[in-house]
C-alpha cells in the first residue's frame, strides 16, 4: 500500500534536487514554488506516514495517529494554497493584472488551518480499507474545494493570454487534481490525493521559465559584441579620430571638429559593453552625442532632455536608451524626413521607482503595429534573439532590463494625444551594485 | 605678471600642433617654450627649460608620462603638470592625484575648454603665493587677498563686480584689472572657480542633495549649476561625488 507513496516522494525529491542545484533568480514565481516544493515533499512524507499508522490502529498511539493525520491535513491545505498562490502570480506575470484575492485567500486558509487542528478526529475501519474520519477533516476539504475552484477560475478568466504550453499543462493537471480530490472524497478509503498532487507540481516545474536559457542567450551577445570590439582596437580607432579632428580644426574647419570630437565621445562611450550596468548619466552621455550627430545629418531634428538631477547616479543596464531613440527615429521621424522632436526626461515615480520617456513627434504605429509591439515585449522570454541590422533593438532592451532589474520592470509604449508615441522605460532606483 | 613658461609632451606631433596652434596661450598669457616626444627628452627639457606648467600624456615612449612627473617632482617642485590622457580609466586617475599633479583631462581636447584648466592653475598658483607669504607686502596684494576672501565667504549669494565695487569703494574697471594683473584670470574665472570647488567640497564632505550643493554654491537653478560643473570637471555632479567615493581610500577626500 505504501509503494505509491514512496514513488511519489521519490519523483519529486529528484525534482527538487535539480531545480535547487540550479542558478535561479528570485523572482517570486520561483520563490514560491521553492516553498511549493518543500511543502510537497513534507506533504508526501506525512502521506506515507499516516497510511502505515491508519492501518496499524492498534499498535501506534492513539495521539501519534491524530497528531500525524493533523499535519498531514493542514500540509495538504497549505500545497493547495500555495497552487493557487502560483497560479495568481502566474497570472499576474502573464497578464499584467494585480492579484486581488490574496487576502481572502490567507483568511481561509488560516479558517481551514484552525479548524483542522481544533475538530475531533476519528477513523473508520472498513473492509475496503481505513481511513481518518469525523468533523476535522471538513473545513480543510472545503478550503481544497475554495482553492480548487480560484485555480480553475483564474485560469478560465485569462485563458486568451496566457501562454498556450503553460496553461494547457496545468489546465490539465489541475483537471486531474479536480478528479482524484473528487474521487478521495467519494471514496475516502482510497488514499490517492498524493498523485493529484505530484502531478499539480510537475506540471508547474515543467512550465516553469528557467531564467538561465536567458542569461546564456544574452552572454552569446555580450560575446558576440565582445568580438566586434576586439576587430578594432577601440583606442586606435577614437586615438586616429582624434588626430583627423584637430587636422581638421588646424585647416580651420570648425564644424568637421566638431563633429569628430562627438563621434569620438560616441565610440569612447559605447566600447563600455563590459559593463552590465552604468550610470544613468553616462548613458546620456552616448545618447547625446548620438543625436547631435542624428541632428547635424538631419538639421530639422531636434532634441530635449529634461532629466530630474537626483536620477543621474542610478544605475541602469548599459546602453538600453540609444536603441530607444533610433527606434523612434526609424520608425517613428524617418517617415517624416526626419522633421520633428525627440524629448528624453527622467523622473521619479510616486512608488519609489524610476521612468524614463522617450517621447516623438513623428507618424505613430500603423494599423496593428502597436498591439503587435505589446505582445512582442510581453512575451519577451518567448522571441527568438537577433540583432535587426546594426541596432539591438527593443527586444533586447526589454529582455535585458527584466534581466537585470526584475520582472516588474521593462518597456512599453503608449500613443501621444497629438503626435507619435513614448517608450516608457520602468525602472529600480537603484544608487549601486555595491 | 610673468608669462608662464609651457612644456607640451606627447609622442603625436598632430596632438602637439593643435595644443600649439589651437589654443591662444597670449590670451591666457602663456607661452609654449619647447615639445617633447618621449619621457627622456621631456625630463631633459623641464630640466633646462624650467617650464612652469607641464602639459603631460600618460602613454608616450621610453618612460610613461606618470613616471616623469614623480622623478621631476624631486627637483622641480613648483612645476604645475596637466595630464592629458586617452585612457578614461580611473586608476590612471588615481595614480596621478597620488603624484598631486595639477589636472587631468582627457581626449580627444576640447580647446575652447582648456582655458578653464589654465585659468583653475592660474587661481591655485596664486593661492599659493598668498599662502605663503604671510606678510602681503604691497598694498595691491592686500586689497585682492581682501576681495578673494570676501568672495569666499559670500559666494552663495549673488555677486558682482558693482557689488564688489561698493563693498570695497573701488571703481569695478579697477578690481577686474586687479584680477587679471594678480591672478591672472578674469573675475567671472575666478568666481566659477571657487564655487566649483566649493561645491566639490560639499559634494563629497556632505549628503546634501544636488540641488542643494547647487544653492550653496551661489546657483539658484541646478540646471545651471549642473551645466557649468560638467564644463568645468568632464563629469556632472553626482557623477563626480560617485567616482570619488567608489574609489578605495577616495572617500577620505577633504
Amino acid at each position: 500500500m505504501l509503494r505509491m507513496e514512496i514513488a511519489l516522494f521519490m519523483v519529486l525529491a529528484f525534482v527538487a534536487s535539480v531545480y535547487f542545484s540550479a542558478g535561479r533568480k528570485s523572482t517570486p514565481l520561483h520563490r514560491t514554488f521553492s516553498v511549493l516544493l518543500i511543502v510537497v515533499l513534507i506533504h508526501l512524507l506525512l502521506d506515507g506516514v499516516t497510511v502505515y499508522t491508519v492501518y496499524h490502529l492498534e499498535t501506534v498511539p492513539r495521539f501519534l495517529n491524530d497528531a500525524v493525520h493533523r499535519l498531514f491535513l493542514g500540509s495538504m491545505v497549505l500545497v493547495i494554497y500555495l497552487f493557487y498562490q502560483y497560479i495568481a502570480i502566474l497570472v499576474e506575470e502573464e497578464t499584467g493584472k494585480p492579484r486581488r484575492l490574496d487576502g481572502p485567500a490567507r483568511i481561509f486558509l488560516a479558517l481551514a488551518e484552525l479548524g483542522n487542528f481544533l475538530l475531533p478526529i476519528s477513523y473508520t475501519v472498513a473492509p475496503e480499507g481505513n481511513y481518518s474520519s469525523g468533523p476535522y477533516m471538513l473545513v480543510p476539504y472545503g478550503g481544497v474545494a475554495f482553492y480548487l475552484l480560484l485555480c480553475a477560475g483564474l485560469l478560465a478568466v485569462n485563458w486568451k493570454q496566457i501562454d498556450q504550453k503553460k496553461k494547457r499543462a496545468i489546465g490539465a493537471a489541475l483537471l486531474i487534481e479536480v478528479t482524484v480530490c473528487a474521487m478521495q472524497g467519494l471514496n475516502h478509503a482510497w488514499l490517492i490525493s498524493g498523485m493529484g498532487i505530484t502531478l499539480m507540481t510537475l506540471s508547474f516545474y515543467l512550465t516553469l521559465e528557467n531564467p538561465d536559457i536567458l542569461r546564456a542567450e544574452l552572454t552569446e551577445q555580450k560575446m558576440s559584441m565582445l568580438y566586434l570590439k576586439s576587430q578594432v582596437n577601440p583606442h586606435f580607432l577614437y586615438n586616429t579620430l582624434d588626430t583627423i579632428r584637430i587636422q581638421a580644426q588646424l585647416n580651420g574647419d570648425k564644424k568637421v571638429a566638431n563633429l569628430l570630437m562627438r563621434l569620438v565621445d560616441f565610440f569612447r562611450l559605447s566600447v563600455k559593453v563590459d559593463r552590465p550596468m552604468v550610470s544613468l548619466d553616462d548613458e546620456l552621455e552616448l545618447l547625446e552625442a548620438y543625436m547631435e550627430l542624428m541632428c547635424y545629418r538631419y538639421p530639422e531634428l531636434q532634441c530635449e532632455y529634461d532629466i530630474d538631477p537626483d536620477l543621474g547616479g542610478m544605475q541602469v543596464p548599459n546602453f538600453i536608451l540609444q536603441p530607444i531613440v533610433e527606434n523612434s527615429l526609424l520608425h517613428g521621424l524617418k517617415n517624416k524626413g526626419y522633421r520633428g522632436q525627440v524629448l528624453i526626461s527622467a523622473r521619479k515615480t510616486q512608488d519609489h521607482r524610476m521612468e524614463i520617456l522617450v517621447s516623438d513627434t513623428g507618424s505613430g504605429f500603423a494599423e496593428g503595429k502597436k498591439a503587435a509591439i505589446d505582445q512582442m515585449l510581453l512575451n519577451f522570454a518567448k522571441q527568438p534573439a537577433k540583432l535587426e541590422g546594426n541596432s539591438i533593438g527593443i527586444l533586447n532592451v526589454q529582455k535585458r532590463i527584466k534581466l537585470l532589474c526584475g520582472p516588474e520592470y521593462g518597456l512599453s509604449y503608449t500613443e501621444n494625444p497629438t503626435l507619435g508615441v513614448t517608450a516608457h522605460l520602468l525602472l529600480p532606483m537603484k544608487e549601486d551594485v555595491q | 605678471m610673468n608669462k608662464l613658461r609651457v612644456l607640451l609632451v606627447d609622442d603625436e606631433i598632430m596632438i602637439r600642433e593643435g595644443f600649439k596652434r589651437l589654443f591662444d596661450w597670449e590670451a591666457h598669457d602663456c607661452e609654449v617654450v619647447g615639445e617633447a616626444a618621449d619621457g627622456m627628452e621631456a625630463l631633459a627639457k623641464i630640466d633646462t627649460l624650467r617650464p612652469d606648467i607641464v602639459i603631460m600624456d600618460i602613454n608616450i615612449p621610453i618612460m610613461n608620462g606618470l613616471k616623469v612627473i614623480q622623478l621631476s617632482r624631486l627637483k622641480h617642485p613648483n612645476t604645475a603638470f596637466v595630464i592629458v590622457s586617452g585612457y578614461d580609466d580611473f586608476s590612471y586617475c588615481r595614480e596621478a592625484l597620488r603624484l598631486q599633479i595639477t589636472d587631468y583631462i582627457l581626449k580627444p581636447v576640447n580647446y575652447e575648454e582648456f582655458g578653464t584648466c589654465i585659468d583653475n592653475l592660474k587661481i591655485s598658483l596664486f593661492e599659493q603665493r598668498v599662502s605663503v607669504a604671510a606678510e602681503p607686502e604691497k598694498q595691491e596684494e592686500r586689497t585682492i587677498t581682501g576681495i578673494t576672501r570676501y568672495l569666499q565667504e559670500h559666494l552663495a549669494e549673488e555677486i558682482s563686480l558693482s557689488v564688489l565695487a561698493e563693498q570695497f569703494h573701488l571703481n569695478p574697471q579697477y578690481i577686474s584689472q586687479l584680477f587679471k594683473s594678480e591672478i591672472g584670470v578674469n573675475f567671472l574665472a575666478y568666481l566659477t572657480n571657487i564655487r566649483m570647488e566649493k561645491a566639490k567640497k560639499l559634494l563629497l564632505s556632505t549628503s546634501l542633495s544636488i540641488a542643494e550643493v547647487a544653492e550653496q554654491s551661489g546657483y539658484g537653478d541646478y540646471r545651471v549649476f549642473t551645466k557649468v560643473f560638467k564644463k568645468s570637471e568632464g563629469v556632472t555632479p553626482s557623477q563626480y561625488r560617485r567616482d570619488f567615493l567608489e574609489a578605495p581610500g577616495g572617500a577620505g577626500h577633504p
